[in-house]
């Protein structure tokens, strides 16, 4: 950019003052005037809406709406989306400036090099060939930005304001910095509740990944044998599971373990106690049988996933490892594991996030229950399902956005080391 | 290199001049006056959206009131139709951005946590028909204080209480001589706590635990809730506004917790969890219990659970199978409880049941671009006729206390009840959403309580009733104002 500041002529400099001029001096007059057109749309949606909405995003309003009289005032939720579009579209706009200098630069040096400005459809060429990448991934960045990109920024800017509890819109919503953050981790009863639930959450992930993971692997290892017959027949069984909503199947567990149903009934026919598997006494036992539904819910998919490697290990090997005297535990352990797990890290690693995050078991088998200690939560809640009681069951949006937060950077610092530290990733080739 | 530096410093300050400018522009504001809304000049040719409940859709009740009022307003084009949303809707997230039915039936704590963001309208309620029909216990749970100022938020079409419902054929033989010591023709089992407690604990015993007396899903907050403001516990003090006082554990009542747990000794660990709730219909039919508590408008699920059972059982034909079970099936009113807190007190002071109720009602969204069209029809819907088909077509205890009248029975029981103060209203205020969880929690731990180990029990005296209570209390408080 020091070169270009450095060596660009009056064309570049024209076009550094208004987009696209030095174009037009360089009689490429398409591209010129898109480059023009593109300044004067960013000029007119600044006189529209766009100053008007990039303020809005730091006063977040000041007007509060009184619907009883019909007064419209700021909605301060709008205003910070409408905000983060406005410093979207800048950005993009600021990209569009330097990419307009660079352009104009780049054909001064084709003119000092002897050459000739391009034309307009030889720049249309280059898009659909050299450049062809760019052509077909505008439309999706562009829709990445709206409708990814701004919802994730605005949930993460959400966490820096206090909207929630009794400031929802007509009411303003104000920044108030790492307010909830410092709530999370320092307030008496916050804190003890956010710690114990991020740590029965990492055992939850730990454990119920592992257990879907090596149990898909075993059943399908197991369906793979010679011996067994009917193998059709029995593989059909966990897809049928597998294909049940979860939900079904989980409300299905609640009451088989109620008080009222069936396994209760046999214990009391039994001349027993009826237990209280799923209440509020039974911490370990609900999160046993958690672990348990959630593996009757997820082993199918990990099965079928394992069938269709294994289906393709190298037969050879295991002849030559026969050879060499090795048992069965030894080929699974140095030939199938290493081969399985090559190529499920990525899956592995969808499956421990989606784990992190799995929100239905809890809710559906032990959902309605606050236990002492805990704040807003029960013993078997992850953190997905306190950010649900505070988000949705009690409005506090900003404190959720900021669970919201720390669960993002956690999940996603996980996944990140693991995948770049597996042999996925150092050792691609391995099996190509 | 100055002159392109120059430049870009003044393309960039062209752009932040501009941004300046006309963002510090954006910031300036009129001041907006506001007017009423409610001019008495019906808006034409409009269509309003009507949020009703899934019953009154389920039992055609929801289409004949469309019906009737398009018919009555046709000649101003006003159209009212299905809001085609889900009965519990919420305007606070919709409404401001456009969304939501223009006029809303819901409970009164589901509605009025809707007046702090100002989402319904206040209403000129005196202008409407039914206006001095309804009794002002009813009004009052639409009403706010702003400003020093009262505003009417809502207006009442029936009232939610809980009734005892229990079998007449299953009254034991000789009933008159043994269970009806004033001798008053009603059963002291459905009078008295005390009685129900004991008839239940001998039912169990008679049957070795196959027939059952009162059953209840006692983790429910709303039925169990009564047994403490009997005993002069509430919800929030200064008449339900203030969130800073709650009083789950005020008064005595940790007496009521007693009752609680002691009905729980006395029916079968079904109680804990949802299991009565979901199986009361068919074991109150098949005659595996006697009674259980609930609202009126599920009288109609119960007689058809128990005239189909009489169809099978005994043969009957559908009519006098209906007629049969509409005979046996009563709903009654709550039975009084002991002054002293414990249903082994079978002789002493009793004290009057207060239950948690509701008042359903209508409400216009501050939203609406028809607030006249609107409170056309909530005047509609709330007149003599709509009301009377209502109770008629959904078994409903009306607001209207003409309608409760002329109705007799349950209606005019559960008005009574209102007036007399035997229902607790649920306070109008949003806090009322943290209170339900908490509770339940309580109440389940409650129930389970006699069915631990004799060492693992927690609630064996008032004291430790009281600490439970008083925990139940500090939740709700931090669930509120924690991170408000």
């Amino acid at each position: 950019m020091r070169e270009l500041i450095k060596r660009a002529d009056g064309r570049v400099t024209a076009s550094m003052l208004v987009m696209g001029l030095g174009q037009l001096l360089y009689r490429q007059w398409a591209k010129g005037i898109m480059y023009l057109a593109v300044q004067a749309g960013y000029i007119i949606y600044l006189v529209t809406v766009g100053a008007r909405d990039l303020f809005g995003f730091f006063t977040l309003g000041s007007v509060e709406s009184n619907p009883w009289y019909g007064i419209e005032g700021d909605n301060s939720v709008i205003m910070l989306i409408m905000g983060v579009l406005a410093i979207i579209v800048t950005v993009l706009y600021i990209l569009v400036y330097i990419s307009n200098i660079k352009d104009v630069y780049a054909t001064q040096k084709r003119v000092e090099a002897g050459g000739r400005p391009k034309l307009f459809r030889e720049e249309l060429a280059e898009l659909l060939d050299a450049k062809f990448y760019r052509t077909v991934l505008f439309v999706p960045i562009l829709g990445v930005c709206v409708f990814n990109i701004l919802p994730v920024v605005f949930m993460i800017l959400v966490a820096f304001t206090n909207y929630g509890g009794d400031i929802v819109p007509p009411a303003l919503v104000d920044w108030v910095g790492f307010e909830n953050f410092k709530k999370i981790l320092a307030l008496g009863e916050f804190a003890p509740t956010f710690f114990k639930i991020l740590g029965w959450n990492f055992l939850w992930a730990i454990l119920s990944t592992a257990i879907n993971y090596f149990g898909g692997l075993s059943l399908a290892l197991l369906l793979n044998k010679k011996c067994v017959r009917g193998k059709v027949f029995w593989r059909a069984f966990p897809i049928l599971a597998y294909a049940i909503p979860g939900f079904i199947t989980l409300l299905g567990f609640k009451f088989m373990f109620s008080y009222g149903g069936p396994i209760n009934h046999y214990i009391t026919e039994a001349g027993r106690q009826a237990v209280g598997f799923l209440d509020l006494d039974a911490k370990w036992s609900a999160r046993v049988i958690g672990l348990l539904v959630n593996a009757w819910i997820s082993i199918p998919s990990s099965m079928l996933l394992a069938t269709g490697i294994l289906s393709n290990a190298e037969q050879s090997q295991y002849e030559a490892a026969r050879l060499d005297g090795a048992g069965a535990f030894q080929q699974f352990r140095h030939l199938t594991l290493p081969f399985v797990v090559f190529s499920t890290t990525p899956v592995l690693i969808s499956q421990f996030i989606g784990n992190f995050n799995n929100f239905g078991i809890f809710y559906f088998l032990r959902g309605g229950l606050y236990i002492d200690g805990y704040f807003l939560a029960s013993d078997t809640d992850l953190l997905i399902n306190w950010l649900y009681n505070l988000s949705i069951d009690n409005n506090y949006y900003a404190i959720g956005a900021a669970i919201s937060l720390i669960i993002f950077i956690i999940t996603s610092v996980i996944s990140l080391a693991v995948y770049v530290s597996s042999p996925a990733y150092r050792q691609e080739e391995t099996y190509k | 290199m100055t002159r392109n530096i120059t430049a870009l410093v003044a393309h960039a300050l062209i752009i932040a001049v501009l941004l300046t400018a006309l963002g510090v522009g954006s910031l300036a504001r009129d001041d907006a006056q506001g007017q009423t809304k409610f001019t008495g000049e019906l808006e034409r040719n409009v269509t309003l959206r009507i949020l009703e409940n899934d019953t009154a859709k389920e039992k055609g009740y929801f289409k004949e009131l469309l019906d009737a009022f398009n018919a009555a307003y046709a000649e101003y084009g006003i159209v009212a139709v299905d809001a085609n949303m889900d009965q519990y809707t919420d305007l606070e997230q919709d409404g401001p951005y456009g969304y939501g039915p223009d006029v809303l039936y819901q409970a009164n704590d589901a509605l009025m946590k809707y007046t702090d963001g100002k989402h319904i309208q206040p209403l000129p309620v005196e202008k409407l028909e039914c206006y001095e029909q309804i009794s002002q216990q009813a009004w009052d749970a639409y009403t706010v204080e702003y400003d020093g100022e009262e505003y009417v938020f809502g207006v009442p079409v029936n009232i939610q209480g809980p009734l005892l419902y229990y079998r007449k054929d299953l009254l034991p033989e000789g009933w008159q001589e043994n269970w009806d010591r004033e001798g008053d023709g009603v059963p002291d089992m459905v009078e008295y706590w005390t009685e129900l407690y004991a008839y239940s604990r001998l039912l169990r015993e008679e049957s070795g635990g196959a027939k059952l007396g009162y059953m209840k899903s006692l983790f429910d907050p709303y039925f169990s809730s009564g047994f403490l403001f009997s005993y002069g516990g509430y919800v929030f003090g200064e008449g339900g506004t203030d969130t800073g006082d709650i009083g789950f554990s005020a008064g005595e009542a940790r007496k009521g917790a007693r009752v609680l747990r002691q009905l729980a000794s006395a029916m079968n660990q079904d109680c804990i969890d949802d299991t009565v709730t979901v199986n009361a219909y068919s074991m109150l039919a098949n005659g595996t219990y006697f009674a259980t508590m609930t609202t009126p408008d599920v009288y109609t699920l119960f007689i058809d659970e128990l005239a189909k059972e009489y169809m099978r059982t005994d043969g009957l034909d559908e009519a006098d199978a209906y007629a049969r079970a509409e005979e046996n099936l009563v709903a009654a009113d709550i039975p009084k409880l002991p002054a002293s807190g414990d249903l082994e007190d079978r002789t002493g002071e009793t004290v009057e049941s207060v239950m948690m109720g509701g008042i359903n009602g209508y409400a216009i969204s501050a939203y609406t671009r028809a607030p006249n069209a609107a409170l056309a029809f909530v005047d509609f819907a709330t007149g003599y006729e709509m009301i009377s088909r209502r109770n008629e077509l959904l078994g409903i205890a009306p607001a209207r206390e003409d309608v409760a009248e002329k109705v007799g029975g349950l209606s005019e029981t559960i008005n009574a009840d209102l007036d007399a103060g035997r229902i607790a209203v649920m306070p109008s205020t949003r806090a009322v959403a943290q209170i339900w969880t908490p509770t339940q929690t309580f109440f389940s731990d409650l129930a389970k309580d006699p069915f631990r180990l004799p060492e693992e029990q927690k609630y064996l005296s008032l004291d430790e009733l009281q600490r439970g209570l008083e925990n139940v209390d500090a939740q709700i408080y931090s669930a509120i104002h924690t991170l408000n």
